[in-house]
């Protein structure tokens, strides 16, 4: 009982005193619990539809408390071949910068359904995510898989997020911004994949975003990721051509368990000659993830990125601290705050950010 | 696999260090640029105009800040790129490729016009500008956006600073749409090509290109649509080709018929060959695929 009552204040303490905000990072889970993205998510790069194990994990491991028969059957699977999720996200948010009033609303972040269709078992899937709200629906991803995504080789082609560095849930990340792939970048191409043991590979060629009005180049992205129980580290480099100058990014990522801490890292580099004069940038985050109880964990984040780095004076910082409280299967909450630093004279380069979020999931 | 334990507390160690660099890690101090992290240029002030309904201002204070953060080079969403040398070109009288029936920017008619929907965080148009907002970044304002709405009323003139830029550059096309990468999901009402600077209206004849319906494999166009050429009137950079009717589902290319120019001209009178020849003496100035949904 005075263990709850301590989280409670802490919770309370945080929200009130510190104030709040929105990374959602899920990755951690991977490095706290030792296991590569597709032992959780239908899709080897992980992020979107849950599988069985990912579902049992997260009503069994996840929250603070699990409900005894209330979810036994749910799986999410409606039939043998047919398994669908979804993810809920609304949230309050205050949004404060230097010289300009303060802005504060509630949201409906988003509401995306997933669904996976199996026509034949381990070989043969079609993926589907759609974002339904707010803003009329939207395709993020649909595309026919190949072969096995657990062990071997696999293709898949359609619309899809490429695999690059950590595929965090926040993708105002300074390490997504700069180098433009996140979740909010699908591309349309195809992917070779590979897993096995330690080891996960991916081989895409896509149209690339420079390209969607041009009707020229393509975009190629490569990742190799090594996987060990407490450990991992991996490479990503990919490379746009385009008409309007080409664009090349690389980058290294890796993350490690301490005890009840995990750490992500990621460092990288784009040199863009699409932009006027060509410009070389650069973006780093380091995350500790302290898995304070079984349902309680405490996130902090520290980014840097330089966005012309032949230029002095420029770089910018963000400092997250948020607290994810997921109480019940299917539920999380969130509370956080952001500081960004940036130059002096530009005032959106230094906002802070409050946010509580209410997540939903299945 | 017990000296793989013993290396855990080292492990912790390095971490809080690395931690503790990445904390201390500062961030620019900004001297010597202007507001948007940018060199001064001599004489400069350092400081964006203050928001008025012209499109210098909204670059300085909305577009080049806020928008371009995403909106600009090689990975600009949608190709659309906001920085100040692009984005007069990519938003005025530009079909969006999100819903090609709207404008990006419709001169006069700020209520059809997609990035005031977009901005506003209309149902139709998909996620709502800034992204991420309101919970991650601020939405504009009312008041902000009434700039934006303004300058469209106003007719969207182009900015006298990016005027400039294009006048230095030969004239060229910056972007068609559709493209032969990005398929579009209905028969294009039109499809555009932009230029970096006006062009000579007096010059374009409006019956001088064609579209050609492809069969894969087959060398020769298995289908003609006829299309009539005309300059977008809201912006002398935006040349559109009309087809005589819609076009259904399959591969299609832009050609400049035989014997005629595939030349085109800009006011001051520089001018620019389009298209690649082919056999027939046409010249191919784009492919693209339509894909019309059931």
């Amino acid at each position: 009982m005075i263990q709850r009552l301590t989280i409670a204040a802490l919770m309370l303490a945080i929200v009130a005193l510190l104030r709040t905000a929105p990374a959602q990072a899920e990755p951690y889970l991977a490095i706290m619990t030792g296991y590569k993205c597709n032992v959780c998510h239908v899709n080897p790069t992980g992020g979107g539809l849950r599988n069985e194990f990912g579902v049992t994990y997260a009503k069994v491991l996840l929250p603070a408390e699990t409900i005894d028969n209330a979810l036994d059957s749910w799986t999410g699977k409606i039939t043998d071949r047919l398994q669908v999720g979804g993810d809920l996200r609304t949230d309050w948010s205050r949004d404060t910068a230097p010289n300009s009033p303060s802005q504060q609303a509630f949201a409906l972040e988003q509401f995306r359904v997933y669904a996976n269709l199996t026509l034949i078992p381990d070989r043969l899937g079609i993926y589907v995510d759609e974002q339904i709200a707010p803003n009329g629906t939207q395709n993020e991803e649909a595309y026919v898989r190949y072969g096995s995504t657990t062990d071997g080789f696999y293709v898949k082609g359609g619309q899809f997020y490429l695999p690059f560095g950590w595929r965090l849930q926040d993708q105002t990340a300074f390490v997504r911004e700069v180098t433009g792939i996140s979740m909010t970048t699908p591309d349309k191409g195809v992917e070779l994949g590979y897993e096995h043991a330690a080891w996960s590979a991916q081989f895409d060629v896509t149209n690339g975003a420079a390209n969607a009005t041009t009707g020229s180049g393509y975009q190629v992205t490569t990742q190799v990721v090594y996987t060990k129980p407490i450990w991992r580290v991996g490479i990503a480099g990919s490379s746009t051509q385009s008409n309007i100058g080409d664009r090349h990014v690389g980058g290294l990522f890796a993350g490690l368990r301490t005890g009840p801490i995990a750490w992500l890292a990621e460092g990288d580099l784009v040199h863009d000659q699409s932009l006027p004069g060509g410009r070389s940038l650069a973006a780093g985050l380091l995350e500790a993830d302290w898995r304070v109880l079984k349902g309680h964990n405490l996130k902090l984040t520290a980014e840097y990125q330089d966005p012309d780095r032949h230029v002095s004076n420029d770089q910018q910082t963000r400092y997250s601290f948020v607290y994810e409280y997921t109480p019940l299967p299917g539920l999380q909450l969130r509370a956080g705050y952001r500081h960004y630093f940036g130059i002096p004279q530009n005032n959106t380069q230094n906002q802070q950010l409050i946010l509580m979020e209410l997540h939903g999931y299945f | 696999m017990d000296s793989l334990h013993s290396l855990v507390p080292l492990a912790s160690r390095v971490c809080v260090v690395v931690a503790s660099l990445a904390i201390a890690a500062c961030a620019g101090n900004g001297e010597g640029l202007d507001a948007n992290g940018r060199p001064l240029v001599p004489g400069g002030s350092g400081s964006p105009p203050p928001l008025s309904a012209d499109l210098d201002s909204i670059q300085a204070n909305i577009f080049t800040p806020i928008c371009s953060v995403c909106h600009v080079g090689g990975a600009a969403p949608e190709g659309l790129r906001l920085d100040a040398a692009d984005s007069f070109n990519l938003l005025v009288g530009v079909p969006s490729t999100e819903v090609p029936s709207l404008l990006r920017v419709k001169p006069g008619d700020p209520d059809n016009s997609y990035i005031i929907q977009k901005l506003e965080g209309h149902q139709a148009v998909g996620q709502q500008m800034p992204y991420g907002c309101p919970t991650t970044q601020p939405c504009l304002t009312t008041s902000t956006i009434a700039f934006i709405r303004q300058w469209i009323t106003d007719g969207a003139p182009p900015p006298a600073a990016a005027a400039t830029v294009h006048a230095a550059a030969p004239l060229a096309i910056t972007s068609v749409v559709p493209d032969a990468v990005e398929p579009v999901s209905a028969s294009p009402p039109q499809i555009m090509l932009a230029f970096n600077h006006d062009l000579d209206a007096t010059q374009i004849d409006g019956r001088a290109m064609h579209i050609e319906r492809l069969m894969p494999g087959a060398p020769l166009a298995t289908e003609i649509v006829a299309a009539r050429v005309t300059i977008s009137s809201a912006n002398l950079r935006v040349l559109m080709v009309w087809p005589s009717r819609p076009l259904s589902a399959g591969h299609y290319r832009l050609l400049v018929n035989a014997g005629s120019s595939s030349q085109f001209s800009d006011v001051a009178g520089q001018s620019v060959s389009v298209g690649v020849p082919n056999e027939l003496g046409e010249s191919v100035i784009s492919t693209f695929d339509v894909e019309v949904l059931p």
